[in-house]
C-alpha cells in the first residue's frame, strides 16, 4: 500500500489543495479547473487496488490487457511564489454500502495525502466540498469555511462571500463534514498542518440528485484562487453554471404553481437571519423534496 | 494453527511445483464449485489451509440458502501425486486485494504454485442438447500458448460495460499477472434453464483438466450422471409439450420470449427440486 511518485521537484513553500467527489461534485470541479488552467504537472499517485474494487476490464484476442481502478493523482505547479500541489481522488473509499469513506480505508488515505503534502514541505492543505443550504438555485453560493486551527480564523473570515459554522443560525458554530474532505482536516490537525475546508452551497431541493452543481463549485473556485494569490480566468466555470442553471430552470418551470411558490420564497432567505415572507416550514420542505424527486425522475437525460 | 495470521495452516503440502484451481462458491450455476467438488472427491484432495473471514466478510448474522445457514469459507486443498492444489472460497466484500495477495501467498510459500486455472460459468441461451463451450481469458501469452492445443474459444474481446464491473476472477487473474503467475480463468457456457444443476457443464471443466494436467481420472460416473439427466430431461419433454416446443425452438436456433423463457427456467428448477 502505497505512494508512487513520478518525479521529485524541489517546491517553493508549497500550499496543498486535496478534493474527493461529494455532493454535486463542487470541490472536484473547481479543484479540477483549478489544476488545468494552472497547467499542474502529473506527480504521482496513490497506488488504488488497496482501497478500490476494480471498475473496468479490458480483453483483447482473449488476454487480459488492462484492470482500471477508480485514480487518486498527485499534481504539482511551480508558481514562482507559493508551489501548488493538487490531489484529485476520483472516488472515496468505502466498503460499498457507503457513498463516503469513514474507517480504516479513509484514515489510510488520508494519510497517504498528508505523508505527500508533508514531503515536499507543504504548510497548509485546503480540501474542498458541498454545504446544503436553504437557498435558492438563481442565488450566487456561499462558501463555509472550515480551519482546522483557531489561528486560522480571522484569516478564513477576509476571503470574500464566506461563512463560517456560527455564522449559520441555530449551528452555534457546529456541524460535520462527512468523508474524506473532511476527515482529512483532522489527520492533517493531527499531524501538524494547518488545513481549510471550503464548501460551495448547494440548494436543499437539489442537493439530493446525482447532477453536478457548478454555481457552487465557481463559489469555490473563487475563494480558493484568492487564498492561492492566483489569477483565474472564470470562462470554463461560467460556461458550466450557464447551462446548469437553464436545465434547472427547465424542470423548476414544470413545478406545480405552489411547490414553485414555496421554493420562491428561498429567494429572499438569508439564513442567517431569516426575514420575510414566511420560512418554509418542514412539512413544505417534504413536499417539495418529494415534487422535485418525482419531477427528475420523470425527466429524460440531465446528468 | 498458525497465530497471529489471517489464515490457518493445518499442514504443509509437500508440492515441489504446483497447478492451482481456484473456484468461487457465488459462480453462476455453481458450476465451477461443483468441478472443483468433483476433483477433490476423485482425487482425494485434503484440507490444509483455511483463510480466516475477519476482515474479508460481514459477519453481521447469516445468509440462509435452501434452508440452510451459510457461512462464508475459503479453503484450500492438494492432491499430492497430481501436484494440484484447489482453493475453493466465498468472494470476499471487503479487502479483496489483501484477500488476494492472501491466496497467492500461500499458494506460493506452501505449494510453489507456478500456474492458475479460475473456474466459473457462463449463461447461454442454447439448448443443453448442444455441446458447451470452454471459452478462456489468460494474463499472458505464454499462457495462452500452453492452452493451444485445446479446444477453446481464446479470442475473446470484452470491455466492462457501464453500470457493470469486473469479475472476481479477473482481479485474481491481474493479481498473479503482477506476481509474474501465468494465469488462465476458463468459462464453461451452461443452459439458462439450467443454472441449478448442469452436469454436463461439469464434465466439459473435468476433461479438460482431466487432459491438461494429466489427471488420470475416470470419468465414467460423471458420464453416466449426464446420460441419465439427459433422459430424465426427455421424459420431461415428451411429458410437457410445451417445454418439449420451447427446447425445440432453442435447438433450432429460434429464440424465445421473454414469457417462455420465464415458463421454461421455472418449470425446469420446479423439475429439479422434486428430482432432488
Amino acid at each position: 500500500m502505497g505512494v508512487k511518485l513520478y518525479k521529485e521537484p524541489k517546491l517553493n513553500n508549497p500550499i496543498m489543495v486535496a478534493c474527493w467527489p461529494g455532493i454535486g461534485n463542487i470541490g472536484v470541479i473547481a479543484v479540477d479547473i483549478l489544476r488545468r488552467v494552472m497547467a499542474a504537472e502529473e506527480l504521482g499517485e496513490i497506488e488504488p487496488w488497496d482501497f478500490f474494487y476494480p471498475r473496468r476490464v479490458l480483453i483483447r484476442g482473449g488476454e487480459l490487457k488492462e484492470l482500471e481502478f477508480p485514480s487518486n493523482k498527485f499534481y504539482f505547479k511551480k508558481t514562482g511564489k507559493n508551489d501548488v500541489l493538487f490531489f484529485i481522488g476520483e472516488e472515496q473509499p468505502s466498503d460499498g454500502a457507503r457513498a463516503y469513506a469513514e474507517g480504516t480505508k479513509a484514515y489510510e488515505m488520508a494519510n497517504l495525502v498528508i505523508d505527500v503534502a508533508l514531503k515536499f514541505g507543504c504548510h497548509r492543505v485546503y480540501t474542498s466540498g458541498a454545504a446544503v443550504a436553504p437557498i435558492h438555485h438563481t442565488a450566487r453560493s456561499r462558501v463555509w469555511v472550515v480551519p482546522n486551527m483557531g489561528a486560522l480564523i480571522d484569516e478564513v473570515k477576509s476571503y470574500e462571500n464566506t461563512v463560517l459554522m456560527s455564522d449559520i443560525e441555530d449551528r452555534n458554530g457546529q456541524g460535520n463534514i462527512t468523508g474524506l474532505n473532511g476527515l482529512l482536516l483532522g489527520v492533517a490537525r493531527k499531524r501538524g498542518l494547518e488545513a481549510i475546508c471550503v464548501m460551495g452551497e448547494v440548494p436543499i431541493y437539489i442537493h439530493g440528485f446525482p447532477i453536478p452543481y457548478p454555481k457552487g463549485s465557481k463559489s469555490v473556485l473563487e475563494v480558493l484562487s484568492t487564498a492561492l494569490g492566483i489569477e483565474v480566468s472564470l470562462d470554463e466555470i461560467d460556461a458550466l453554471v450557464e447551462q446548469s442553471e437553464n436545465e434547472i430552470d427547465s424542470v423548476y418551470e414544470k413545478l406545480p404553481s405552489d411547490i414553485k411558490e414555496q421554493l420562491d420564497k428561498l429567494k429572499y432567505v438569508t439564513y442567517a437571519k431569516p426575514s420575510e415572507p414566511e420560512p418554509i416550514t418542514e412539512e413544505d420542505k417534504r413536499k417539495i423534496l418529494q415534487e422535485i424527486d418525482r419531477l427528475f425522475k420523470r425527466e429524460p437525460g440531465g446528468d | 494453527m498458525s497465530e497471529g495470521q489471517p489464515f490457518k495452516l493445518f499442514t504443509k503440502p509437500k508440492l515441489e511445483s504446483s497447478s492451482l484451481v481456484v473456484a468461487w462458491n457465488q459462480d453462476v450455476g455453481k458450476v465451477g464449485a461443483g468441478v472443483v467438488d468433483y476433483l477433490n472427491r476423485k482425487l482425494e484432495g485434503r484440507e490444509f489451509a483455511e483463510i480466516s473471514p475477519e476482515g474479508f466478510f460481514s459477519l453481521g448474522g447469516v445468509s440462509v440458502e435452501e434452508d440452510i445457514a451459510q457461512f462464508p469459507e475459503s479453503k484450500f486443498y492438494w492432491c499430492q501425486e497430481n501436484s494440484l492444489v484447489i482453493f475453493k472460497s466465498d468472494i470476499p466484500q471487503y479487502e479483496w486485494y489483501r484477500f488476494l495477495g492472501l491466496v497467492l501467498d500461500i499458494a506460493e510459500k506452501y505449494c510453489k504454485v507456478k500456474e492458475i486455472y479460475i473456474v466459473g460459468g457462463m449463461v447461454s441461451a442454447a439448448a443443453h442438447t448442444m455441446p458447451r463451450i470452454l471459452l478462456s481469458v489468460v494474463n499472458s501469452t505464454d499462457m495462452k500458448r500452453v492452452l493451444s492445443h485445446h479446444e477453446l474459444v481464446s479470442d475473446m474481446d470484452y470491455e466492462t460495460q457501464d453500470g457493470q464491473r469486473p469479475t472476481f476472477s479477473s482481479f485474481l487473474l491481474w493479481a498473479a499477472k503482477r506476481r509474474n503467475i501465468a494465469g488462465a480463468s476458463l468459462w464453461v457456457t451452461l443452459p439458462f434453464y439450467l443454472l441449478a444443476a448442469d452436469l454436463q457443464a461439469c464434465k466439459k471443466l473435468a476433461e479438460f483438466f482431466n487432459a491438461h494436467l494429466e489427471l488420470s481420472i475416470d470419468l465414467s460416473d460423471i458420464d453416466e450422471e449426464v446420460a441419465r439427466q439427459n433422459k430424465e430431461i426427455a421424459q420431461v419433454r415428451s411429458k410437457y409439450p410445451d417445454l418439449d416446443g420451447y427446447i425445440s425452438k432453442l435447438e433450432g436456433n429460434l429464440s424465445l420470449t421473454v414469457d417462455e423463457s420465464q415458463k421454461l427456467v421455472r418449470e425446469m428448477e420446479e423439475w429439479l427440486r422434486k428430482r432432488r
